[in-house]
């Protein structure tokens, strides 16, 4: 999180890295300096130009290219016609669009802090010394391993659809609703409950800060006679306040960006993709419904930079906040 | 030091010439257009179409008898489910590379004919690599749109309502040729009240029986440019079927949602419902019941308005292979062996030839063929509608919007407003 300092091979006024390192030392001409300079510079960038060229074609050519869409109707076989702000108002005006904001809003505002007070409840535990620690490190995290995989989200679907295991266990307790992943009103928690499951990589991060609270704050405030819970509400909180930042930051991002669980787990079921009656349409489900399904790539990627400035918006919002919450060591910010 | 120029640069030279050659090597396999003719002049066509498994191993057996009499074509094939079938074939048919040939149907026709995607095979007809005579029922001008000929049909089948026998039988009901909708209505509540079983899965969402009982009445669900009935029609339509799931007449719809992909006659949470009539084989296959078919009910007590679909194999603009092409097609629609391996997975066979080479001797298939053969008879067959350019996002709105009604997630009104809007879009209108 601290400020880095880049350290360019060829930057001016280091020319003491420059210099060879035996025979005689012999202050070079300035043009033969700059000559050498300009030939470091030339392999530089060849041996960069690799990466360079996958970053103009992969990453930033696309990018330019959808932003371009974004004003266009362009439905992948006929050329991009331009209609300007067309896609955005059509975009705003469309239920089905605000139906996915909504979704995902209370997806992000519900799944990420669950998911978060689990990672350090569980963080808080295993900081301890206790005996089989690494064993319930491994166990805990396992999940955010596997967590991306397509896998997990179908299994996800077998235990949470109607007449599996989740089901059957309602029907024991006498509550018979049938499954998560059929009910419109449901599957949005079996999501939910995915995501929270998938604490393992906060936990890890919450862990390594937890380590880094020097014992005697701990020992000073027990001396001075305070509790466990006072303890932790005005020394670990605070100390481990740029860790939880950095999680709060991280975890917002991703869940702004669910799209293959909710995909998978919503799929399926009666030919539409984003769950029965759109009970799982988050935002980049419908994106992708108006994209591939609908061949509208034009209102696609318009949508799609809409979560761009959305997501840069929430970044923003968090990064003002940090201010009044967010502490850091003297001179480390 | 002395030479470290020297070094320097040739290093620098063997760098670039190794980044050139990195490039240059991306770019090639980058490009996946095969031209397909090799050196002995033997011809790769590509061959792609949606099914599950069962499909794919009857094609591979047609493929390889097909392989053995044209040894100068080899025939690469892809499948996917079918939602994933037309994902993947919008977006390699956008990068100008779809496959040669390919699995269509209707709904698409005119759709990837505004696209510039199909072949005209009209010239292929003309050629003599492809014969259109021998079609059954004048199928032979179900692919043909303003003179082109966009599709060959392979199979044909028409709507139907399958029906759980024993629950029919149990509740006294005996459907026949040319029953009303108020005859299917008292019907529906008699499986209700004598077996406990709602009579339907509910039938509000099926868009191409609504397009039948549109049909029945002088409309139809599309005309060529656009939809073939007024927000009135449909909430009409909507509010009979919202009162059926009141009534209890038709499904619980949580339910329905709830066993998907599973059917819900299957599933035996309904008597009957309406699809097409090569399904009956699907339901034999998930429930336990015996099911059987049932004729469509009628307004005036004769019209009900059907047409055979089908399933077509359409080949794009784009190959470099007409002539194989045509000649694959013609293979697949025509040769009786084809007919016996591929039964009546994907319809009926299109062809007298194909029709007759495969009798079935299992109870549902001989139940199908004897349901068409009675459309035939009967005199019941129209010819269908055509579907205009976004047909497909329309039939995909009618039933996600149908679903939601179903699950009291809209209103009447609210849902045919949503529906029309999202036709508008669609259809460009």
């Amino acid at each position: 999180m601290g400020t880095t300092v880049t350290h360019a091979p060829a930057m001016e006024g280091l020319s003491q890295d420059s210099e060879p390192r035996h025979g005689p030392v012999k202050p070079e001409r300035p043009a033969a300096l700059k000559r050498r300079r300009r030939r470091e510079n030339l392999a530089g960038y060849l041996f960069m130009s690799p990466w360079i060229a996958g970053f103009l074609l992969l990453t930033a050519g696309p990018m330019v290219a959808s932003l371009y869409f974004a004003f266009t109707d362009y439905n992948l076989f006929d050329a991009p016609k331009w209609i300007g702000l067309d896609n955005f108002s059509e975009m705003f005006g469309d239920p089905r669009w605000q139906h996915s904001v909504r979704v995902t809003l209370w997806y992000v505002v519900v799944g990420t802090p669950l998911k978060l007070l689990l990672a350090l409840g569980v963080a808080l535990l295993l900081a301890q010394k206790r005996r089989g620690q690494a064993f319930y490190r491994a166990a805990f995290y396992a999940p955010s391993l596997i967590g991306a995989s397509v896998s997990v989200a179908i299994v996800w679907k077998a235990i949470f659809s109607d007449d599996a295991i989740v089901d059957r266990t309602q029907k024991i307790f006498g509550i018979d609703v049938g499954g998560w992943t059929g009910d419109p009103d449901m599957i949005i928690y079996s999501l939910v409950a995915l995501t929270v499951w998938q604490f393992g990589a906060p936990m890890v991060i919450f862990l390594a800060g937890l380590k880094q609270v020097p014992r005697e704050l701990y020992e000073a405030a027990e001396v001075d006679g305070a509790g466990k819970l006072r303890r932790f509400w005005n020394i670990t909180l605070p100390m481990i306040s740029p860790v939880l930042f950095f999680n709060v930051l991280l975890e917002t991002i991703h869940s702004f960006q669910i799209f293959s669980s909710a995909y998978i787990v919503g799929g399926g079921a009666g030919g539409n993709a984003c769950g029965p009656a759109d009970g799982s349409m988050v935002y980049t489900c419908y994106l992708y419904v108006q994209g591939f399904e609908n061949s509208r790539m034009g209102l696609a990627s318009a949508m799609a930079w809409m979560l761009l400035v959305a997501v840069a918006l929430v970044t923003a919002v968090l990064f003002w906040s940090q201010k009044r919450w967010v502490h850091y060591e003297e001179g480390a910010r | 030091m002395v030479n470290g120029r020297n070094v320097e640069r040739r290093t620098i030279l063997k760098a670039a010439g190794a980044t050139a050659a990195t490039l240059g090597l991306a770019a090639t396999t980058g490009c996946g257009g095969d031209g397909g003719a090799s050196a002995d002049g033997t011809v790769t066509i590509r061959y792609a179409w949606w099914g599950a498994e069962d499909r794919a191993q009857r094609i591979n057996k047609t493929i390889a008898l097909f392989e053995k009499k044209y040894p100068k074509i080899k025939v690469k094939t892809d499948f996917q489910p079918y939602l994933d079938f037309w994902k993947k074939f919008n977006t390699q048919a956008s990068g100008g590379n779809p496959p040669d040939v390919f699995q269509n149907a209707i709904g698409f026709l005119r759709k990837y004919d505004a696209k510039n995607v199909l072949l005209d095979l009209s010239e292929q007809v003309k050629a003599g690599n492809l014969r259109m005579d021998g079609f059954r029922a004048g199928l032979e001008k179900f692919g043909e749109i303003d003179g082109k000929l966009l599709g060959v049909p392979v199979g044909s089948n028409s709507m139907a309502l399958v029906i759980d026998k024993p629950v029919y039988t149990k509740a006294g009901v005996k459907p026949e040729q040319g029953w009303t909708w108020d005859d299917y209505h008292a019907a529906m509540e008699k499986i209700r009240d004598r077996t406990g079983r709602a009579g339907d899965t509910g039938p509000y969402n099926v868009m191409y029986l609504y397009d039948l009982y549109l049909r029945q009445n002088g409309k139809a669900f599309f005309t060529e440019d656009g939809l073939g009935f007024t927000e009135a029609d449909l909430k009409d339509w909507w509010a009979k079927a919202k009162k059926g799931v009141e009534d209890g007449i038709y499904a619980n719809q949580k339910k329905v949602a709830q066993i998907k992909p599973k059917s819900a006659v299957a599933g035996e949470l309904s008597g009957g419902e309406f699809t097409w009539d090569n399904f009956t084989v699907r339901y034999t296959s998930e429930g336990k019941s015996e099911y059987g078919l049932a004729p469509i009910p009628t307004t005036d007590g004769k019209k009900t308005g059907q047409y055979l679909g089908s399933l077509m194999l359409s080949a794009s603009k784009r190959t470099q292979h007409p002539k194989e092409v045509a000649q694959f097609i013609d293979f697949m629609v025509h040769d009786p062996e084809v007919a016996k391996i591929m039964g009546y997975d994907r319809g009926v066979p299109a062809t007298q030839a194909q029709f007759d080479a495969y009798k079935p001797n299992d109870p549902v298939n001989q139940a199908i063929a004897a349901y068409e053969e009675s459309l035939v008879e009967a005199g019941v067959l129209e010819p269908i509608t055509p579907h205009p350019n976004g047909a497909d996002i329309c039939e995909a709105a009618f039933l996600r919007i149908g679903e939601e009604l179903g699950l009291g997630k809209r209103s009447v009104d609210d849902a045919v407003k949503q529906f029309f809007t999202e036709s508008k879009t669609a259809l460009g209108s």
